[in-house]
């Protein structure tokens, strides 16, 4: 029971950061874009949601406004560096600062606010079946949950459905990435990203090709944020810092140890990446490891992850010299 | 059918004044549908500028270029891609290294028209095609459709890549009225107005034949298959009178990263290529001998000036030796200046 518990608890952290994760990628890797933007729209698609929520409309309407939430900080990214020529380094940067204020100014909407800003919103506690504050997962199955602070049995059937409902949307958006990578459009922001000269030259446009690219990333990062926050039921300013690194951290532990042959080989290295980062670091703080040294622990990990190769060739040579000395000592 | 009109281009790196440098001075040129051009000349000549302004990667300071009498200078590099086929020096420009042969070939058959974010990259239909063109030019490659480029030799690279600057794509019929206008040999007004009543008269006729192939009494299979047939025949006619996008053949010293031997192969090719589909070709080279012995004009630029341009007999009876000698006497001049 206790290990279903904590495989239900490392999944329903992990498949959220899946579609994070991907979102990262088809901007990292795709189209060769380092794209800071990713904790911006996250930041301004769970508040969006969670306000949404907090306000009791259908949970399903804020995941969507929350994508494309997503969708437009991603769109600004992309004119900034494609239109207005500004590196993009710097156009992450620009909107990823700009979505701190525009999330407080979201959050400010909510309905029992005072002032128009305000830095956080929580609904945590008070899903109940009759309450008019739902998430997803409560909609689907409305498990009880009483203030915060009274002790309430686990529910492994709710977390269940939760996490159910978490892959099949991972799985959904998967297949979509899949196929729309591999329609015209899709190897034409593939050609984009690897070979710009050479896009140009077979008539693509590659500011448009790139500003899809990242808007769709975003999207999807935006989308990663709306699930979270119908889980976490909690959204402040600082709930996304920390994630691009996850992201990061997710796409180099996956192509590490499950490779990136073909592409939907690399989808999937990148999307258990994620789940496999949450395993160690689950297991690093079942194992006593303090919480302040978490980000020490996730550099190592990036570190290690990076470093793979050379350690894989690095022990190949030594089973070689094993080889040679025992066929020598024969 | 291509024209220069007075290009002139300057690069200024700094800023600075004293920096300047004009890679292009007052130049026009003018070529003819088909035509064969090799172009020499020594570094910083303007050769290679020249080709760029041609295809839009590179914006004269001054003049204009024009395609069939229309102006394109300020056409964009990718809008312009669909009338031009590129290869460049270095082999890992002209193709997508991380995608396989199909899709780099399917992208550049493809090319000019909408990339359809909803229809997969590419058909059976497509990889059939492929595959008989690819075994058409002995490349070796027909059966490496979907292996990654990047794994593939500088020289397997380039020849793909000349085989997607010549691909004959499929345009659609919007594109077909557009290039007939661009490219006929009448005005503008006048070739959309015929392309238009051609088009409407023998749409007509099909819808016609479809009609009494639908009230007859054979079965519907037989149905499906006649009016498949008919749409295949409108289809045909359309293209056999209006498909007329010529493209032009840009190759920026594309043998030169090459080994000798293959480069030689890559040549061969090239020629076959342009002279089996009578394809327009500027070709720059730095190897004199292979200026003279393909292509049947010769243009030599010299400090942003073109300060050869023979064709025909004139071309025949020129030997390297006297391309050098003129080089010499051009720098001469140009030093005494």
């Amino acid at each position: 029971m206790e290990f279903l518990d904590l495989v239900l608890n490392i999944l329903s952290s992990g498949l959220p950061c899946c579609l994070l994760a991907l979102g990262i990628f088809l901007t990292y890797r795709l189209l060769d874009f380092a794209d800071l933007t990713a904790e911006g729209s996250f930041l301004v698609s769970s508040a969006l949601t969670g306000v949404m929520i907090y306000n009791g409309i259908n949970p399903w309407i804020a995941l969507i406004c929350g994508v494309f939430a997503g969708i437009l900080c991603g769109f600004i990214t992309g004119v900034l560096n494609r239109i207005l020529r500004i590196p993009k380094l710097l156009s992450g940067i620009i909107t990823m600062t700009a979505s701190a204020s525009i999330a407080m100014v979201i959050m400010g909407l909510a309905s029992d606010s005072i002032s128009p800003f305000r830095a956080e919103v929580s609904f945590g506690g008070f899903i109940t079946k009759g309450s008019p504050q739902q998430t997803i997962y409560s909609l689907l199955y409305p498990w009880n949950e009483v203030a915060p602070g009274v002790f309430m049995p686990p529910n492994p059937t709710g977390d269940l459905i939760k996490v159910g409902v978490m892959a099949a949307v991972v799985i959904i958006t998967m297949m979509a990435i899949y196929f729309f990578f591999g329609t015209q459009y899709g190897m034409a922001i593939r050609a984009t990203g690897m070979n710009e000269r050479m896009a140009k030259a077979q008539g693509i446009n590659p500011n448009i090709t790139s500003i899809v690219c990242v808007s769709l990333a975003n999207g999807l990062i935006g989308l990663a944020g709306a699930l979270y926050v119908q889980e976490a039921k909690t959204v402040s300013t600082i709930s996304a810092t920390g994630y691009l690194v996850v992201g990061l951290a997710s796409i180099i532990v996956g192509e590490a140890i499950f490779g990136k042959r073909t592409f939907k080989n690399w989808l999937i290295s990148v999307a258990l990446g994620s789940i496999v980062y949450f395993i160690i670091v689950n297991l690093a703080t079942r194992i006593g490891l303090p919480t302040e040294l978490k980000s020490l622990l996730y550099a190592i990990l990036i570190t290690i992850a990076l470093c793979l190769p050379l350690i894989k060739s690095g022990i190949k040579k030594l089973i070689n010299v094993f080889k040679r000395r025992k066929a020598e000592a024969k | 059918m291509l024209e220069l009109r007075n290009i002139t281009k300057k690069f200024n790196l700094t800023g600075a004044k004293e920096d300047e440098r004009t890679a292009l001075d007052n130049v026009s040129l003018k070529i003819e549908a088909g035509e064969f051009i090799t172009i020499i000349g020594g570094n910083g000549s303007g050769k290679s500028t020249t080709l760029n302004i041609i295809s839009g990667a590179l914006k004269p300071d001054e003049g204009k270029v024009l395609l069939n009498d229309v102006d394109i200078t300020n056409l964009s590099e990718h809008k312009r891609a669909a009338y031009f086929g590129r290869v460049f020096q270095d082999p890992m420009i002209g193709t997508a290294s991380d995608m396989s042969v199909i899709e780099n070939l399917e992208i550049a058959y493809i090319r000019g028209k909408p990339h359809s974010p909803f229809k997969w990259g590419f058909s059976e239909k497509d990889r059939e095609f492929f595959k008989n063109e690819l075994k058409r030019f002995d490349l070796g490659l027909e059966d490496r459709l979907d292996q990654k480029v990047g794994v593939m030799s500088g020289g397997q690279r380039q020849a793909l890549t000349l085989l997607m600057a010549t691909m004959r794509n499929h345009p659609t019929y919007k594109m077909m009225r557009r290039d007939f206008a661009l490219f006929g040999e009448q005005d503008q007004a006048e070739a959309k107005r015929q392309f238009d009543e051609f088009f409407s008269e023998e749409k007509n006729k099909l819808d016609e034949r479809i009609k009494t192939i639908k009230n007859s009494t054979s079965d519907t299979q037989t149905k499906k298959n006649e009016i498949k047939q008919v749409k295949d025949e409108f289809d045909a006619k359309i293209r056999a009178k209006f498909d007329l996008t010529k493209q032009i053949l840009l190759l920026d010293e594309h043998t030169a990263a090459l080994d000798p031997k293959t480069a030689r192969k890559v040549l061969e090719l090239t020629n076959k290529i342009v002279r089996e589909n009578h394809m327009t070709t500027l070709m720059i080279t730095h190897n004199m001998k292979d200026a003279l012995a393909y292509g049947d004009r010769l243009i030599m630029f010299h400090l942003g000036h073109i300060i050869l341009d023979v064709k025909g007999e004139d071309k025949n009876r020129l030997t390297v030796a006297d391309l050098l000698k003129m080089f010499d006497d051009a720098d001469k001049k140009a030093e005494e200046e």
